[in-house]
């Protein structure tokens, strides 16, 4: 009992500490919203920054809010029209949510929102079970030649990254991506019991949920998509076998609409300083999350890019009317 | 059920109309889900697409719009006791008056006071004041415990900036 | 035997004095947050896991523990004593708990949902530890096909909440099912019956239904038959704790409810609902006392409570063993073990067997401890039944309306609550049976969704559900519990007809 006084105590100290320290950032009071039901990877990285930003005393405080629905179109629709202006508010997003707007008809874009900074990706990775007679990359796509209606892939919702990089695969091999057989799964562990269970072809899925299968034999790694091969990692990437797929899930953060370029410049540098802090370094190996810091323009740049592609092949695919 | 479960009597043969309504409800409903149906987009490759479920519960409902129908129409239905309407309108109310104080920001407190307040009087209390003291109170030392204490957000009004 | 003496060395760490004390305060901070409706363990898990940072990570992992164990009793205890369950597993509870809290027997349906849960956990812990990989095989062998038959298994059983009147219940369930249908569809991405509402995109909130049909529903009714004779509910009657009578009654229920809840909680995909409705169904079918059922039986609490808590045991199974949460609880326990150092993974038991068991010890520990926070606090609870009516109803659609405030504090869901309380309200006025209609909204969406996996594997050939020898097996069951009532009944009257 004494020992967890202690530690409430401290708490409160630092606390206090953090409240009466001069420097101009730390007077920030942050709220980021995390556009999803608490426990998803949204949420998870709101609370990692929540966590990062006041252990490193960037920001005084920092609320994280929920607005869970549709992808994030609801709150993304919150976030744009409540916000506004406020240089205090935050929003995480990610890859998902470029698809959720598209395929939801949302009225509101990633466009209205001031982009900060994108903070981690996660490589996706195509699987098989480890008796299935296809070997390489090139194995599958020419069974996806043959008949692409037989290759059955399991995945994550539809539209999201899972199924963009499916369509992507068929679309780089030369085959019909409107044909694919995409089943969409609602979480890891059903897709993966469907891949182990040889009731589907392949499963795409982010590569640490199945790295674990991977190591263990249980599935076999067909090839990642990231640009070069990861370090430690012993799989090839689709590129060095001939298959031009580079895709990856990020997540970001951005500000409202209508913020000053000075709030933005805050917003930027306080990201900036908790990306190269200790404490989000602990967090991202915590969690095995891959660093992907990428700031101002260039991440807009990225944002745009990103926008463009996902919704073309969602096009391609029939889930959004061209 | 058969007849002799209920109370003989020409009150029990009569044709109900809340029955008549609730079979025109379902039959609203199967209609509904038809139309909606209809202006999903056939993209689906392979198996079953997206309309072919709704259409097999409208077709449900249809048959039980049916069934309540035949209930109605041959007066059917388990006995009912008078309702007193001012009560639930009251609390419905609260509700209403809940919603709006959300959708308008001002805050927890407030709007689950005038819910407490309203259902009590609903109830039969008259000491409005005394209740709107207590709801006043409860309701800060649940914001108190649960937004402060235990870090849940919940909506912040002008009061709650008070605290 | 290594496996006793892990076990063994990880009690020897959970039951230093110190961590018990977390442990008391996990099971306390996670009952505090749990018993609002619409928050779940796993939310309940979310919002206090930041609590658990500041401690040692022993002291840590203990206190999650107890606040999820506490945050999945917080849920049974509304159920029971104002007829609102805190999420979709403990909707069964409800159904009979409430009726038994009515008739002054409160503390003994705590007591079974509070021992029953001590004992489905105690053994599903067991079973964790030495039938983990055997179930794994087994739950990965399960495709959709399987999925959708044990769906049509659940939904023939879903008839014993149906009341006297067939018509009457299944109007109730296809009302759920047309309910489940309103969303993104699954499979395709397409928005049904959304009406262009963003917040109907997620389609129908489990908790927003069963507490709006429930507790705003109910307090509704109760109001507009005030001016008949009104109904007094007296906190206590008979005994305040469990009769011999009600042990007996309950233990089996316990050990059946724990039957099905841990397998089926085993399956990627086989949540906690399903588990608790055929323990229910089941309950009520074996009971010797059928007549009781709707009026307050205790196996009808005992059962599914069993079940529920069986069940979060067996979401562990493929969490350590194939490193997947198949929950959005499981999702939070895995980020309390991360936070522990701990990656679950198919060698984790291999590699880190001192973690794993001490994880499970004090899984084992925060049980006890609910137990001991609990079994007293019964007799304060059950006395919040006392409180006179207008300020009891009052305060409960306060609790009612402020879980949803605190989950998604939008006008839409909000007014969605009012919307189902109405029909709630309606529902019962005009004699229809209310657990259907959740029941279907639970249901629906699986086994449509797993239908259509199955036929999209197989390019559309329906034999595919004929072709697994454990959905074959399945939708046998499901006929057979289909027709055997009316065999019997026919039976019955040729036999009658004889004499």
């Amino acid at each position: 009992m004494i020992a967890f006084h202690a530690r409430l105590f401290g708490a409160v100290v630092a606390l206090s500490l953090a409240a009466s320290s001069p420097a101009l950032s730390q007077q920030l009071e942050l709220k980021i919203m995390a556009p999803a039901a608490p426990g998803g990877g949204w949420d998870q990285t709101a609370r990692a920054m929540q966590q990062a930003l006041v252990a490193a005393k960037i920001a005084r405080s920092v609320q994280v809010t929920n607005v869970a629905g549709a992808g994030g179109s609801v709150g993304i629709a919150q976030f744009v029209n409540g916000a506004k202006g406020d240089g205090n508010q935050m929003m995480v997003n990610g890859f998902v949510m470029v698809g959720a707007l598209a395929m939801n008809k949302s009225p509101v874009t990633l466009e209205q929102v001031t982009p900060i900074a994108r903070l981690t990706e996660e490589i996706q990775v195509i699987v098989v079970p480890a008796n299935s007679p296809l070997k390489t990359a090139q194995d599958l796509a020419a069974a996806v030649k043959a008949d692409i209606a037989k290759v059955t892939f399991a995945g994550g919702s539809a539209g999201g990254v899972d199924h963009v990089m499916a369509a992507l695969f068929a679309g780089t091999i030369g085959a019909d991506a409107k044909k694919i057989n995409y089943i969409p799964f609602s979480g890891g562990g059903e897709s993966l019991a469907a891949i182990l269970g040889g009731k589907v072809t392949a499963g795409i899925s982010g590569l640490s949920e199945y790295e674990g299968q991977i190591k263990s034999g249980k599935l076999r790694a067909l090839g990642v998509t990231s640009e070069k091969r990861i370090p430690g990692v012993d799989i090839p990437t689709f590129k060095e076998q001939g298959i031009d797929l580079v895709i990856a899930n990020w997540r970001s953060v951005v500000a409202p609409p209508g913020i000053t370029p000075e709030q933005r410049k805050v917003l930027s540098e306080a990201v900036e300083k908790m990306v190269k802090s200790d404490a989000w370094k602990d967090i991202l190996k915590q969690k095995g999350w891959e660093d992907a810091y990428l700031g101002g323009d260039a991440f807009a740049d990225f944002l745009k890019k990103e926008t463009t592609r996902v919704t073309d092949v969602l096009k391609s695919v029939g889930l959004v009317k061209s | 059920m058969t007849d002799s479960d209920l109370p003989q009597g020409p009150a029990s043969r009569r044709i109900d109309p809340a029955g008549l309504v609730v079979a025109a409800v379902l039959a609203v409903l199967a209609v509904v889900l038809v139309l909606d149906a209809r202006q999903l987009p056939a993209t689906t490759m392979y198996g079953m697409g997206p309309e072919a479920m709704p259409v097999v519960i409208a077709i449900g409902l249809g048959l039980l719009a049916i069934g309540n129908l035949i209930d109605a129409l041959r007066g059917n239905l388990p006995p009912r006791e008078s309702a007193d309407p001012k009560p639930v309108l009251l609390i419905l109310g609260g509700l209403a008056l809940l919603i709006a104080i959300i959708g308008l920001g001002g805050g927890f407190i407030l709007a689950t006071s005038v819910l407490f307040v309203a259902t009590s009087a609903a109830f039969g209390r008259r000491a409005i004041l005394t209740d709107l003291i207590i709801a006043l109170v409860m309701s800060t030392l649940i914001y108190l415990a649960f937004d402060r204490l235990l870090t849940l957000s919940l909506p912040a009004g002008p009061l709650e900036r008070l605290l | 035997m290594e496996t006793f003496a892990a076990l063994a060395h990880g009690m020897a760490v959970a039951i230093q004095p110190m961590n018990l004390l977390y442990a008391l305060i996990g099971v306390f901070l996670g009952t505090a947050v749990g018993v609002l409706p619409g928050i779940g363990p796993a939310l309940t898990v979310a919002l206090l896991l930041p609590v658990t940072y500041k401690l040692d990570p022993g002291g840590s992992l203990i206190m999650f523990a107890g606040i999820y164990y506490g945050g999945m009793y917080g849920g049974s205890t509304t159920a029971i004593l104002i007829n609102t369950p805190g999420e979709s597993a403990s909707m069964a509870t409800a159904l009979e708990g409430n009726k038994m809290a009515k008739a002054g027997r409160g503390g003994p349906a705590l007591a079974t949902a509070a021992i029953g849960s001590f004992v489905a956990g105690t053994i599903a812990t067991i079973g964790l530890a030495f039938l983990a990989p055997l179930l794994v095989d087994f739950a990965v062998k399960f495709g959709p096909e399987d999925y959708f038959a044990l769906m049509c298994v659940a939904f023939v059983t879903v008839s014993a909440t149906f009341g006297d009147s067939p018509i009457r219940g299944l109007t109730s369930l296809f009302i759920g099912l047309t309910l489940g249908l309103i969303g993104i569809d699954k499979l395709t991405g397409q928005a049904r019956l959304a009406f262009g509402v963003p917040e109907l995109l997620d389609g129908v909130e489990v908790t927003t239904l069963a507490v709006g049909l429930f507790a705003v529903g109910e307090a509704l009714y109760v109001a507009s038959r005030r001016h008949h004779a009104e109904e007094k509910i007296e906190p206590v009657r008979g005994s305040l704790w469990m009769t011999m009578e009600d042990w007996k009654r309950s233990w089996k229920a316990w050990l059946r409810g724990t039957m099905f809840g841990f397998p089926i909680g085993a399956l990627p995909a086989g949540g906690a609902e399903i588990p608790t409705f055929l323990s229910y169904s089941t309950e009520r079918r074996l009971s010797k006392h059928p007549e009781e059922f709707g009026k307050g039986a205790i196996e009808g609490v005992a059962g599914p409570e069993a079940a529920n808590n069986a069940s979060a045991a067996g979401t562990l199974v493929p969490l350590l063993t194939l490193g997947l949460p198949t929950s959005a609880t499981a999702a939070m326990m895995l980020a309390g073990f991360q936070q522990y150092g701990l990656n679950p993974g198919p060698l984790l038991f291999a590699e880190r067997p001192d973690l794993v068991w001490g994880l499970i010890a004090s899984l084992f520990i925060a049980n006890v401890m609910l137990l001991v926070l609990n079994l007293p606090l019964v007799g304060l609870w059950v006395r919040l039944l006392a409180i006179p009516q207008p300020w009891l109803y009052a305060g409960i659609l306060v609790f009612a309306t402020m879980g949803t405030i605190a989950a998604k504090p939008s006008v839409v869901e909000l007014s969605m609550l009012a919307g189902f309380g109405v029909l709630g309200f309606l529902m019962r006025r005009y004699d229809f049976p209310i657990a259907p209609v959740v029941v279907g909204l639970i249901l629906g969406p699986i086994a449509e969704s797993q239908l259509r996996r199955a036929l999209a594997i197989s390019l559309g050939d329906p034999i595919v559900l004929l072709q697994s020898p454990m959905s074959a097996t399945l939708l046998g069951i499901a006929l057979i519990a289909l027709l055997a009532p009316f065999v019997l009944k026919g039976l019955d009257r040729f036999k009658a007809s004889e004499d």
